[in-house]
This record gives C-alpha cells, structure tokens and sequence, in this order.
C-alpha cells in the first residue's frame, strides 16, 4: 500500500487510528502489528509469508545470540543469522543478476527465476541483520516475538525506510507507546509536508523525467532539465517517505531517527553521505565499515574498505551494473577527498558547492540510467557529445511548463522556506487542512505513482 | 495561541477530517460513470481468494476509490487550477486554456504515423479504384495549429504536415482547406470544428470535386448545454458551448442509413445531443459506414467519404452536391473487406481526415 493513495489515506490510516488510540492501551503495539500485515499483504500478499519467516529467524536468532554470547555459539549464531538474512536477499533481489552475468560470461544458458522483489526487502533486512547484530554486541534480545515482529514489520517504515535500529525504540516498544498530544501534532504536520513533497513536487519532477525519457528531441538544455530534475525528484521522493514515515511514528508514538539533512547543501561528497539517507550510510559504518578495521588499520585498509562499502551501497540499491557504478564513482570520490581534495575544497566554499552538486547529480544521471551506456549517453549529452543541438522545442516547452516546480524544488531543497515563511500558529491547523485537501485532489486526478525507493 | 492550543486545533481538525473523508468515502453512493470524463467508473472489484492472492483485488480497489472519490469533479477542477496558477504549468494532462478555448498538445508530428495512413489509403486506391476516378485528400488541421502559435505551446509545423501529404499522397488531387479556418471555427471546450462555420470549407471541397452545394441553410441551436471532451478531461471549469446545427432543402430531405446496426438514422439525432458526447448527434457519432442519399439531387454524381468524427458534421453540408455520399471509417471497417460494402464504380473518392487522427494513424485497420 502506498502512502500516496487514497486507499491508505481514507481508508487504512482513519481505521487504523481509531483503532490504535481507541482501544486500551495495552493492545496498542498488536493494532499496530496487525495493521502493519495488512499493509504489506495489501501490496504483497503472497509476500507476507517472507516478511514472517524472516521475523521468525530474527527471533529464534535473537534469543540463541543473547542466550550463548559469551561462548563461541553466539558468534556461530550471529553468522547463521546474517547469513539466512543475506540468503533471502540474495534470492530475491540478485539472482537473477548473477545467472545473467554467468550466461554472459559462460555463454551458458541457465534459466532465469524471474521473482518478483518482495518489497521493503532491502529494508527489513538489515532492520534484521542490525537486531542480531545488537544482541551479539550486548544489547538485550527482545523476548516477545509480537514486539519484535512490530519492530521489523511497523507499516510507516517499513517498505522504505527509514533504517530504524532496536536500540532506538526497544523501550517504546516494551513500555508500549504513547504519543503526547504535541508528538501527535507534529507528526500529523511532518505527515502532511512529506505528502506535499511526494505529490506535489517529486510527482511532477517526475513528469519532467518521464517527458524527457520519451522525447525524440534531446538537446543540450533537455538533459539538463532531466538529469536536475531526477536529482530533485529523487530527493523529495525519499525525504517526502522518510517524513511521511517519521510522521506516523510519532503520531502511533514512535521516534525514528532523521534520514535527510538538506543534502543538496553539502559542500563535500563527504558531507553529502553524511546528510544523504544517514540511516543506510550509518548502518554500513557500523556494521560494514567499522567491522572491517575501518581506519584503524592504515590508510591502504581504509582506501580497500570505502571501495568495498561503497560497492556494496552500491548494489544495495539494485542488481545492476549501473548500481555498482554508481557506488564505484562515489568510493572514487570520498578517496580522491580523503586522500587531498577535503582540506582544499574547504578553502572556497562556492567552488564545493558546485563541485559536489555537479557529481551528485552526475551521479544520479548513472543511478537511473536503464542501462550504463544510455546513462553515458545521457551525461555526454550535458555536454553537447555527438552534436547535439544547445534548445529543441520540447525542451524550451518544459522549461517554460516547470520552472515553478523546478524553482520550488531547488528552493525546497535548502531551509530557505523553513526561515523565510512562519505560518502563525493560529492559521497552521487551516493551512495543514487546505494543503490535505489540495493533495486529495492531485490524487483523485493523478494516476498511480508509486515511490522510487519500493524498488530497492 | 500557545502551543498547545495549536497542537490540540491540528489534532482536532485532522480528527474531524479523517472521520468525515471515511464516512464520506464508505457511506456515499458510487456512481456507475462519470459524465464530465465521459467514461464507466472503476467499479469495486470482486473479492475472493484468487483476486487478494494475486494482489488484482488491491489494485482495482485503489482504482475504485479513487475513481468513484466524493466530489471528484470539484477535486480534479481544484487540481487543474492550481497546476495551471499556482504552478504556472503550460498544460494539465496535455490539454492547455489559452484565448478561452481548450485545446490539446499535439507534437511531435509523428512520420511513420503519416506514412501509415498514406500506405493504408494507397492500398484502398489501388485496390478498389479504376485509373481516371477522381481521388481527393484533405487535412482537416487541429485547434492547436491556431492556438498554440499565439499562446507557446508546442505546436507541429502544420505547413509541412500538409506538404507530406501533397508530395507522398500521390495518388490524390490535394485540397487546401487550413486558410479557411480559424479558432473560432472550433468549439472552445472540444476537438472539433463547428458546423455553422465551415460551410465555406465544404464550398471549397464541392469546388474542388466538380460540384456545386445549395447555400439554402437554415441555423438552429440545441437547447442544452454542451461541455465538449477537453473540459472533462482537463477538469477545467470553462463555460459551455452552444450546439449548432444547419439545416435546408437538401439535408430535410436526406435519408440516412447505418449498416452497422442495420437501421435508419436521422442526419441530426437530438436524443444523442443531449447525450454523453453531444457531438455524436451528427450522423449519430462513430459508425463504421454510412450512406446518405439525397433523393432531390441535380446530379448523380456519388461520393465515398473515408473521414474521422470532424465529417459527421462536414458530410450534410455536402448533400446538395451528391445524390449519395457513403461515409466510411476505416478504424471500424478493415479496409481488404471495402468490396463487400461499397461500389467504387463512378464515385468520387474524398479521404478527409483531421491531423489528430492522422499522426496517431495506428488506429486504422491495415
């Protein structure tokens, strides 16, 4: 079920709310678990059963981990857990990856599974990877197998995001939660902006792209536009879900950390990563990065584990080879800054700015290219390479149909809004209600747009 | 307002909201159609064990409920404001307001597509036609040729859609028809051009064909409100258009026959001009073939008119010229079966289509 459709918004979340803040409080986290099944079933029903066996092997894991920590068992089970965890992944998501490039290379010709991606797998995954992990490194194992699989399967993070760790909600999810009036208010707040940014502005950048991808008239300005607006669309697409994900948390009482922190201001790709969905990035330096020796163990060890973290972000996001391009630029990038360019980018900040803006979104143009020599094609053609014409009437027609939607986005992007318009409080609760009902509208007239992070 | 004043007023409200868009959404009757859109409704699916497996229950859910929404109208014209205003985009779902008319963005002019219809009428020519029968062709250029030039949109060079026509329609003396109109020859809410305003366009094909059209024509106006198939689909809150119709000696005295339904049908249906499309009152809308026959007609002269919806309303202004015009669809009617409904013998052939039916040519039958 996507968050930006009607079914969720008119139907599941009212009904899901009543029931929640309804009900007695101490079956709060079973509405909420019995609602966060429904929701995934909605979209993936055959899917459901896992989503369950994974949380099952979490627990059983869990329990085992904590109950021989200190012996060579925990360890033992610790690696079993991952490992199942990764198995799942690597079934559904890369399979079929692998037996493509084998057959390339082979020449053989071994069928494909052809499955279709259980969506949030990527997610819960590492939820589950991360919990085991936890338990292996002390933290207490969850005893109530409906508490942990609320913790994996909470429907406003579960398909995408937001990272969340046990730790960051073991104790609302024992206590039970219980959301204080301003939490809920804020979270209906963060709800409905994140909506706004989803709808109104990534849908329509999206418009853009999808003018672009099916333009026999490419010119000069025509990728610009794409590959600025793909990298906005992007942006709100996610932090719009993250937001929309946070909101909820806090209106069913739950705090999950922040994934977005104006990244488009970074001045360093280093930066960028720091503010650029921080809990994926915080997840591989704890569990990948830090494990590995980080660097601790000298600089030709550190070079060797940002190549390898980056690779694996990389291929995090999707089985193909412009994924792993796309990690392999940015381990390139973070040594080149590691190495020499950090201390002179810091001596102008404008020139970083453009720097890092300028690789992210070549970057992005990789990330979303179908195939590695379409997305060169499309990033030669920033340039002019082949001869491309400077204009081409479609591309002046966008340019003249999205500059408000583009201009938002840039705007949208910094915290320029946040310091320029303050709402009067006494207004908040009209505009907050107006901005639903504007939103309602996109979606009674839009067609199905689903986020681009379900696919990872 | 402290805050947490303000904090119980936005609980409250959304309180208020989701209670009211539930009952709303569950407790208000769904309708079968939708009247602006022109089109059935999602209706709510059927629910079963196979239909949730295989996840078609949800999706056809989400259809439903978004298709059947309370005061959709009133949400799809909120929304194509604020695209067009608050936005400052140029088009909602393609279709733009510029100088108070509707019009729909067409471009790029698509070759293969113009190929196609070329091929598909030189097939019907060299198959049906004896050498020395007479065979015209006429582009019928959309509103978006005198609109979008003034307002910026995009536009195809209409000059050189024309001139593929002259140079590859080979087969065809071209008549030149786009100097005779303008935007006001078409409706403000709809694609096509106005009855009451092409009476020159038909002089100028009659010309063209050797034949000559009465000028006795009287003008009547449907009662009724017609709110043309851009309005619907832009939700765009424009006026209505007036429906308009012509008619004369000639016309009142045609009779019309559908062989598709195997039935009599009045040149002008007026059930159907107060219809879904009032449009279709024109020779009752999209039929596959047609004939209309003039029983007082000077002449013998006959003609075979292969058109889109733009010659419902062209084909009676023609009567007075022809004792018989058989109009032909060929996205209805294969066109290798011709023989077995038409006689070709004698017969003017006049292939008059409309721009938007030609670059989008994949709808005729080949």
């Amino acid at each position: 079920m996507l968050f930006s459709s009607i079914t969720f918004l008119y139907y599941f979340l009212p009904l899901t709310a009543a029931l929640y803040f309804i009900g007695p409080k101490k079956f709060r986290n079973i509405v909420l678990l019995l609602a966060s099944l429904i929701f995934y079933g909605w979209g993936e029903p055959k899917r459901l059963p896992v989503l369950l066996l994974s949380v099952l092997f979490g627990y059983i894991f869990g329990l085992l981990v904590e109950k021989y920590r200190k012996s060579i068992y925990g360890r033992v089970f610790c690696i079993i857990s991952v490992l199942i965890s990764l198995s799942f992944l690597l079934y559904f998501k890369y399979a079929d990856f692998f037996l493509e490039n084998i057959n390339a290379l082979s020449g053989l010709n071994l069928p494909l599974l052809q499955i279709a991606l259980p969506i949030g797998i990527s997610f819960y995954t590492f939820q589950i990877i991360s919990y085991t992990i936890d338990v292996y490194r002390g933290e207490a194992a969850q005893k109530n197998l409906l508490s942990l699989a609320l913790y994996i399967t909470m429907f406003p993070q579960l398909v995408a995001g937001p990272i969340v760790r046990y730790s960051h909600i073991a104790g609302q999810l024992n206590c039970g939660p219980s959301p204080s009036l301003h939490q809920t208010a804020l979270g209906i707040r963060r709800f409905v902006l994140g909506l706004a940014k989803k709808i109104l502005l990534a849908n329509q950048l999206g418009e853009l792209c999808s003018l672009f991808l099916a333009s026999g008239e490419p010119s000069v300005l025509f990728c610009w536009l794409y590959a600025v607006a793909f990298t906005l669309e992007l942006y709100f697409d996610f932090s719009g879900y993250s937001d929309m994900a946070i909101g909820l948390g806090r209106i069913f009482g739950f705090r999950f950390s922040e994934n977005f922190d104006y990244p488009y201001l970074a001045a360093s790709i280093t930066e960028f990563w720091r503010r650029w969905h921080i809990s994926l990035g915080t997840w591989f330096r704890d569990y990948v990065y830090i494990p590995l020796g980080g660097n601790r163990k000298g600089m030709g060890r550190q070079l060797l584990n940002i190549l390898l973290v980056w690779l694996l972000t990389g291929f995090w996001h999707g089985a193909a080879w412009n994924f792993l391009l796309w990690g392999l630029l940015f381990a390139l990038l973070l040594t080149i800054e590691k190495l020499w360019l950090l201390k002179k980018l810091e001596k102008c900040r404008v020139l970083s700015h453009v720097y890092t803006l300028f690789f992210v979104l070549i970057s992005f143009v990789i990330f979303n290219g179908e195939t590695i020599p379409q997305a060169f094609s499309q990033i030669g053609g920033l340039f002019g390479a082949g001869g491309l014409p400077l204009l081409s009437a479609e591309a002046l027609y966008c340019l003249r149909s999205f500059w408000v939607v583009l201009l938002l986005g840039i705007l949208g992007a910094t915290p320029l809004p946040r310091k320029l318009f303050r709402i009067p409080a006494m207004a908040e609760p009209a505009a907050l209600a107006a901005l639903w009902l504007l939103l309602t509208a996109y979606l009674v007239d839009g067609s199905f747009n689903p986020f681009l992070y379900f696919r990872f | 307002m402290n805050t947490r004043k303000k904090d119980l007023a936005v609980c409250i409200t959304f309180v208020l909201m989701f209670a009211f868009g539930f009952l709303l959404c569950t407790l208000l009757p769904k309708p079968r159609e939708s009247a602006s859109e022109r089109r059935l409704l999602a209706q709510m699916p059927e629910l079963s064990g196979e239909t949730v497996l295989s996840g078609r229950f949800m999706s056809q859910f989400e259809s439903h409920v978004t298709d059947t929404f309370p005061f959709r109208d009133s949400f799809r014209t909120l929304k194509a404001l604020t695209a067009l205003t608050l936005f400052s985009r140029k088009d909602s779902h393609g279709i733009y307001w510029a100088d108070g008319f509707l019009a729909a963005v067409e471009y790029p002019q698509n070759e293969d597509s113009l190929s196609h219809s070329v091929d598909v009428f030189r097939f019907i020519c060299d198959t049906y036609l004896t050498d020395g029968q007479s065979v015209y062709l006429s582009v019928i250029p959309d509103k978006n040729c005198f609109l979008a030039p003034e307002s910026g949109h995009l536009s195809m060079d209409y000059d050189a859609f024309e001139a593929f026509f002259q140079e590859k329609a080979d087969f065809a003396k071209y008549i030149t028809i786009s100097d005779l109109l303008e935007k006001g020859d078409y409706y403000k809410t709809d694609t096509h051009w106005r009855q009451e305003k092409i009476m020159d366009v038909a002089d100028r094909l009659a010309d063209a064909m050797g034949t000559s059209l009465s000028q006795d024509y009287r003008i009547h106006t449907h009662n009724g409100d017609f709110y043309g198939v851009y309005r619907g689909q832009s939700g765009l809150p424009l006026a209505p258009d007036s429906l308009h119709y012509l008619t004369g000696p000639a016309i009142n005295g045609c009779s019309v026959y559908d062989w598709q339904n195997q039935r009599k049908i009045p040149v002008y249906n007026l059930t159907m001009a107060s219809g879904r499309d009032p449009y279709e009152m024109f020779l009752s809308g999209s039929l596959s073939l047609i004939t209309i026959e003039n029983p007082n007609a000077e002449t013998d002269k006959t003609l075979i008119l292969f058109r889109d919806s733009f010659g419902s309303s062209l084909a009676p202004l023609l009567t007075s010229g022809y004792a018989k015009i058989t109009l032909v669809d060929i996205r209805y009617i294969h066109p290798n079966f011709l023989d077995q409904f038409l006689d070709f013998e004698g017969s003017d052939v006049l292939f008059l289509y409309s721009t938007l039916v030609l670059n989008h040519s994949e709808t005729f039958l080949k």
